[in-house]
């Protein structure tokens, strides 16, 4: 059985997997994945700030200080943007690094800080998931709840303002205040993975669990449905592998389930995996060739007497396909009843293949 | 449509659209000076005017999104802020990203977004309208597509029947014809000749100079300032099109060697 550390461990992650996925949906379809980056970054200084004016090490007490850090970073990045001549990229990496090197330098003073309870600080940086206490799962449990409270209420006005800012705008809905809520959101979901996941790795799973989703649907509700699933079997997934390898790296083996996830939707995905993706290419290029195929020998067919009598095999086309493309292409037209084959050296044409080389033909004249 | 150096009586008919002494900046640079200029209720309009000539930010004044440095924008003889609802919006097609995870339905039915108001969610009703936009536009059959699998045509028709199920009282419609092929021109046409047909105002900027004549009621002239503006027969000249385009007209519809002297004001 589980003991109560792991039962924690795993409550809380699968909460972070199950925010994350949420959050990073969005984040992912505003293109705001590296911003999700500078923002947990960012958060660290605001981490360090918190402890050195309070003394405490508990993460409710430093999650003020990483939200608020958090939100400055994303708002730093959306003015350097508009009243410099950076670019978003140049920005991202302006703030992420500035923040991120300042939060470094406060830890180093934190840790000569006189209080003994500095110590574990740092795991910030690449997270500590067994510093989780159930108190904290009581907190992320309360936020999973807010955030699933306002996707709810706010569903249709947050995919708007995802889809086209500025169309929600004509509508007189209030663009500035959703897109500010939204960020809050995401800001939120980056922060409070920070102590399992680590400043480092969040951001991969805040886009992870979104960016295997899509692979799998081009509807923005099952979109979503599924990224939630997939934070939450990594969540799953995570601390079960980690357990298993006996004091494993929870948060690291967290975000590595999650990437998994990735690498087999992009392979698999049944909307746009590079698998189904070339499968469904070939096939689609197989029958328009079997179509031309077709044409050319309804061509060779009707300048006869009698369109429906065997000919010999190979008149056609060979010589621009290889023999073994040239047979499966025939197989296929006769499946499709369009040909029969009537010995290895005979085809001949049925009159629902004529039809349907008159139709292709037709379609193709009007194109 | 008319352009304006005096200020008007107020009139009895109020114009849907009536800019006043507008200027618009962005960062202390002005995109528009000094704008004066009606759009009379249930006409096809079009903003006319080189690249960067601010036709995109005069629509997006018109909507009340931009503060305007001075000047102020009467819709239909009320302020801005009071009609935003009667307006229906036309973005340009290449500011969207078309990867979303949407079919065109679901984008059809955002036009009805603004009318659900909070917590409610498009239902049976919503759908009808937004099948039938999609009929008007010629999509019918496409509605469970993915947006990315359409044709840029096809992507610009989704947006006019968005704007359709929208139903507002005046249309603006940045560059609808960018692009497109001649279905999706034709099928555009066909529906701002029905809202003009039902009384609506429509605004189109527009950059076919040839098409001009043909489709459009009253033109504006625009590069940065108000060049020309009024029935196209009127203003549409060489002369204008000159002073628009700096000398660099891609296009002269000279083509009328009778056409009257150009006149700003009427």
């Amino acid at each position: 059985m589980i003991d109560h550390t792991t039962a924690v461990v795993l409550a809380g992650c699968v909460l972070i997997g199950a925010t994350s996925g949420t959050a990073g949906a969005y984040a992912l379809l505003r293109r705001q994945a590296l911003l999700a980056d500078a923002v947990s970054h960012a958060a660290l200084p605001g981490i360090v700030l918190a402890f050195l004016l309070t003394g405490e090490r508990s993460f409710s007490v430093l999650l003020p200080g990483a939200l608020a850090a958090g939100v400055t970073g994303a708002v730093l990045v959306q003015h350097t943007v508009r009243w410099t001549r950076l670019e978003q990229d140049g920005a991202l990496a302006l703030v992420l690094s500035v923040m991120f090197g300042t939060g470094i330098v406060l830890l180093t003073v934190a840790q000569k800080a006189p209080q003994a309870s500095q110590a574990g600080l740092s795991s910030f940086l690449f997270g500590q998931a067994a510093a989780m206490l159930s108190g904290d799962v009581v907190g992320l449990f309360a936020l999973a709840a807010l955030l699933l409270f306002a996707v709810a209420a706010l569903w249709k006005e947050w995919k708007l303002i995802s889809f086209d800012a500025e169309f929600a705008a004509s509508l007189t809905l209030p663009v500035t205040w959703l897109d500010a809520a939204l960020m809050i959101a995401i800001v939120a979901a980056v922060v409070v993975g920070l102590q399992t996941v680590g400043v480092v790795l969040m951001s991969a799973l805040l886009v992870a669990p979104a960016a295997a989703a899509r692979q799998w649907t081009s509807r923005f509700g099952t979109m979503m449905l599924l990224s939630v699933a997939f934070g939450t079997l990594a969540g799953l997934v995570g601390v079960g592998a980690s357990n298993a390898m006996e004091k494993g790296p929870t948060g690291p083996a967290v975000v590595l389930a999650a990437s998994g996830l990735v690498v087999v939707s992009l392979l698999f995905g049944r909307e746009r995996g590079v698998v189904w993706v070339r499968l469904r290419r070939r096939t689609k290029r197989r029958g328009v060739m079997a179509e031309q195929l077709l044409s050319a020998l309804a061509q060779i067919a009707i300048q006869h007497d009698d369109p429906f009598e065997p000919r010999e095999r190979g008149l056609i086309g060979a010589d621009q396909l290889g023999a073994e493309e040239y047979d499966d292409l025939l197989a296929l037209l006769e499946r499709r009843g369009w040909i029969r084959c009537v010995d290895r050296y005979h085809w001949a044409l049925t009159p629902e293949g004529l039809d349907a080389a008159r139709r292709l033909g037709h379609q193709r004249g009007s194109a | 449509m008319r352009a304006r150096k005096q200020p008007l009586h107020v009139p009895h008919d109020p114009p849907a659209v009536h800019i006043e002494d507008l200027t618009v900046a962005y960062h202390d640079r002005p995109v528009l000076w000094d704008i004066d200029l009606d759009i009379d209720t249930g006409r096809l309009a079009a903003v006319v005017g080189p690249n960067g000539a601010g036709k995109t930010t005069m629509i997006r004044t018109i909507m009340g999104l931009l503060r305007p440095l001075a000047g102020h924008v009467y819709l239909f003889g009320r302020p801005v802020a009071e009609q935003r609802r009667r307006i229906a919006y036309v973005p340009q097609r290449a500011a969207l990203d078309w990867d979303f995870p949407a079919s065109v339905l679901d984008v059809a039915m955002m036009g009805s977004y603004g009318r659900l108001g909070w917590f409610r969610r498009p239902g049976r009703r919503e759908r009808l309208q937004a099948i039938d936009a999609l009929q008007q536009v010629g999509l019918q059959g496409f509605e469970d597509r993915h947006i990315g699998a359409l044709s840029g045509g096809q992507q610009q028709r989704v947006l006019i029947a968005r704007a359709l199920v929208q139903d507002g009282d005046l249309y603006l419609m940045d560059e609808p014809f960018q692009g497109v092929d001649a279905v999706t021109e034709r099928a555009i046409i066909d529906v701002l000749r029905r809202l003009r047909e039902e009384g609506k105002t429509v605004v189109v900027v527009h950059h076919d100079l040839q098409t001009v004549p043909e489709y459009f009621d009253d033109v504006a002239l625009v590069n940065v300032r108000l060049i020309a503006a009024g029935p196209v027969e009127d203003v549409f000249t060489d002369e204008n099109l000159r002073l628009t385009y700096g000398g660099r007209t891609p296009y002269l519809p000279s083509l009328r060697p009778g056409a009257p002297s150009p006149e700003s004001s009427q």
